[in-house]
């Protein structure tokens, strides 16, 4: 048997097991979410926070999109940006926002094994995000205003 | 039946995104092992020395946060927790390196989606990335002054304790 076989396979089982780790963490994570969904909450948690969307310059119905990407993932996110007309500035300040933070409940859930605690990593790629949103739009409307 | 199709069909396209997680892992994880049992992780992190300095981060740290940047968190995560068990990297490091990967990771496939949909994908890498580096050296800045004044701490309590002994 050549030498580089061993390593192959060594790698080959590693992955095997890694892969059923997140079997396990991701299917039940994202069950709950597709049944909260279900329900209706996520719309209704949408609705609550729409007025805070002027700090990042973006209009109302951004909301649904921002929540869909911090709770599903971002694809459920662009799925609901094809809903709403945005601008290239609009659509890039809400892709750094979901792109900082976003699948929250499956993410924080690995990164737990790096030794990052969930609520901790909420607080920062929320605190992130928002910073990052508000930051940008303040450039663009000083480089726009300039 | 509306649920248990909902149960189902989510479960089903879990599934199925976990498979494509796998088509990288599997190949990922294979070349990694080939890279161990060669060592080429020295020849190939070394050009990431100043990056990997300015976090205050070991070498060993540039693989698992190179795959997690490029691949995305999932995998990030699953080489960190491969890389804990075989006590690579320590406790600290780990941390740090789960900081900048949670606020920054699958830059590609990430961005590719979003620029797709109209936002700009220079903005987009240039503010994660430097949030991230910020975000990870502050943490460990703070991290470390808080380990250093804690160890401090407990020598003066040892002494504190031998001295009343005597």
């Amino acid at each position: 048997m050549p030498a580089f076989t061993e390593p192959l396979i060594k790698g080959f089982r590693k992955s095997i097991g890694l892969l059923w780790l997140l079997i396990k963490i991701i299917v039940p994570v994202s069950c709950l979410v597709a049944l909260l969904d279900f329900y209706g909450i996520v719309d209704q948690i949408a609705i609550f926070f729409t007025p805070a969307m002027s700090l990042f310059g973006l209009p109302g119905e951004a909301a649904i999109s921002l929540l869909l990407g911090f709770l599903v993932n971002i694809y459920a996110a662009m799925g609901a940006v094809t809903a709403i007309s945005l601008t290239a500035q609009q659509m890039t300040i809400l892709a750094v926002i979901i792109g900082i933070c976003h699948e929250l409940p499956v993410e924080t859930m690995i990164c737990r094994y790096t030794g990052l605690r969930i609520p901790v990593s909420i607080a920062l790629r929320l605190t992130t995000a928002v910073v990052a949103g508000v930051l940008l739009n303040l450039i663009y409307t000083l480089v726009q205003g300039g | 039946m509306d649920i248990i199709n909902l149960i189902f069909n989510t479960t089903l396209q879990t599934l199925l995104s976990i498979g494509k997680i796998a088509l990288i892992l599997i190949p990922v994880l294979m070349v990694i092992e080939l890279a161990k049992h060669y060592q080429v992780i020295e020849k190939f992190t070394g050009k990431m020395k100043g990056f990997l300095s300015f976090l205050t981060l070991p070498e060993e740290a540039a693989f698992p946060l190179l795959a997690g940047i490029f691949f995305g968190i999932v995998l990030g995560s699953a080489l960190i927790i491969d890389y804990a068990r075989e006590g690579i990297l320590k406790k600290r490091d780990l941390l740090l390196i789960g900081i900048y990967l949670s606020i920054s990771h699958s830059i590609v496939e990430d961005t590719f989606i979003f620029a797709v949909f109209g936002a700009n994908p220079a903005v987009l890498i240039i503010t994660r990335t430097v949030l991230a580096i910020m975000i990870t050296r502050i943490a460990a800045g703070l991290f470390d002054h808080f380990l250093r004044h804690q160890t401090a701490a407990a020598t003066e309590k040892d002494q504190t304790v031998k001295a009343v002994r005597k």
